[in-house]
């Protein structure tokens, strides 16, 4: 019985450790892709790369507030470029998140040197948002965003799986279209117009 | 009085509680990996995950937006932070704590056959309820801006595991037959 004791102890003994500390349990989110492997896969071509820091001024605030009806939460936006042989440029990456009861969906956006968006892709869901984020990209939404340029409606593109998504999945699609349309506007307001 | 006692309960009582126990800690067990993943051990590290960044300050903002460019190493870029902004600490609090009283009532459940004195009882009763409580009331804290709350919901986290660790000690010695006072159904 003494043996039976002491397996007991140590089993006790494990899981408390194993349990010590455990504190808040965050939701957490799911990378479905990572932001490296994005700007790699969509700004073929490139051999240099860099970050962009944009801190939002007085302006550009009221020229993006104009354009859509939302403000940044970060004072900071950060856009990748990626610059190819001789210096040409390739792209730039921009990812945009928005947030939900659901947690947070973070959408990266891949565009062209003219300013087209080449890529849309949603690189981070969470546990309970990934299966109804799936089912949206296998409708093909996110290929619908590409070539959309300054002032396309990108909510254009949620004709094009209305009556096959349930609920939920309907309402991933919405808010991916709403981070495509706020990336957007960020892009054409503080990219090119911003100075080095 | 009027309580049970688990030492002389029936069998199926006594494996009720051991089972409900070992599978808790199994639960406990990946709510440890997960905590250390997404949110960290350290008070810098919860108050990284649960404090908001800074918000726009439009008051001192620049007329003109201004940009820095930096170059990039692909290979080296960092991993995305995670963080809880308020709308998941609503979504994570009406869950746990639900779950937090669940399984604190149910531990008290097996507190009242422990045998122990009043006080005792009552006391490790109390902190099983009140570690759930105080674990996000620091969460809620930091969402305010509170860093330094960050120590609390740690405490909470080590005082939930306490709980369970004397519990789960008390609850062993009650059923292994050796120690028990009486006989079996």
């Amino acid at each position: 019985m003494n043996i039976v004791r002491r397996l007991g102890a140590a089993a006790g003994l494990a899981l408390a450790v194993a349990a010590l500390g455990g504190a808040a349990h965050p939701s957490p989110k799911v990378v479905l892709v990572k932001h490296a492997d994005f700007i790699r896969q969509t700004l073929a071509g490139a051999t240099q790369y860099f970050v962009r820091t944009v801190d939002i001024g007085k302006q550009d605030l009221a020229a993006i507030r104009q354009k859509s009806d939302f403000t940044p939460e970060d004072p900071d936006v950060q856009f990748y470029l990626g610059q190819g042989e001789g210096g040409a440029p390739v792209g730039a990456v921009l990812f945009q998140q928005v947030d939900s009861p659901h947690g947070p969906l973070e959408v990266g956006l891949s565009f062209k040197p003219d300013g087209a968006l080449a890529r849309a892709m949603v690189t981070t869901a969470t546990v309970e948002t990934k299966p109804w984020v799936q089912q949206v990209i296998g409708t093909g939404l996110m290929d619908q965003f590409t070539g959309l340029r300054q002032g396309d409606d990108p909510r254009k593109a949620l004709a094009g799986v209305d009556g096959k998504l349930g609920g939920m999945p309907q309402y991933m699609a919405e808010l991916i279209a709403t981070a495509v349309g706020r990336g957007m506007v960020l892009y054409s307001t503080l990219y090119k117009g911003s100075s080095t | 009085m009027g309580l049970y006692s688990l030492r002389q309960a029936d069998r199926s009582v006594k494996l009720g509680a051991v089972l409900f126990l070992l599978l808790l800690g199994y639960a406990y067990l990946f709510a440890f990996l997960m905590v250390k993943t997404w949110s960290g051990l350290t008070p810098a590290r919860v108050a990284a995950t649960y404090v908001p960044a800074p918000g726009m300050d439009e008051m001192h903002m620049a007329t003109e937006s201004h940009a820095t460019t930096k170059p990039l190493d692909l290979g080296q870029m960092p991993d995305m932070k995670h963080t809880v902004d308020t709308n998941t600490l609503v979504q994570d609090s009406h869950i746990h704590i639900m779950i937090y009283a669940i399984v604190a009532g149910l531990l008290t459940l097996i507190i009242l056959g422990l045998d122990w004195p009043a006080w005792w009882r009552d006391t490790v009763i109390v902190t099983a309820f009140a570690t759930g409580a105080l674990d996000f009331a620091g969460q809620w804290l930091m969402n305010f801006g509170l860093g330094g709350f960050a120590w609390l919901t740690l405490v909470s986290g080590w005082g939930m595991s306490l709980v369970y660790l004397i519990v789960l000690y008390a609850t062993v010695r009650a059923v292994l037959p050796g120690r028990s006072t009486g006989g079996y159904s």
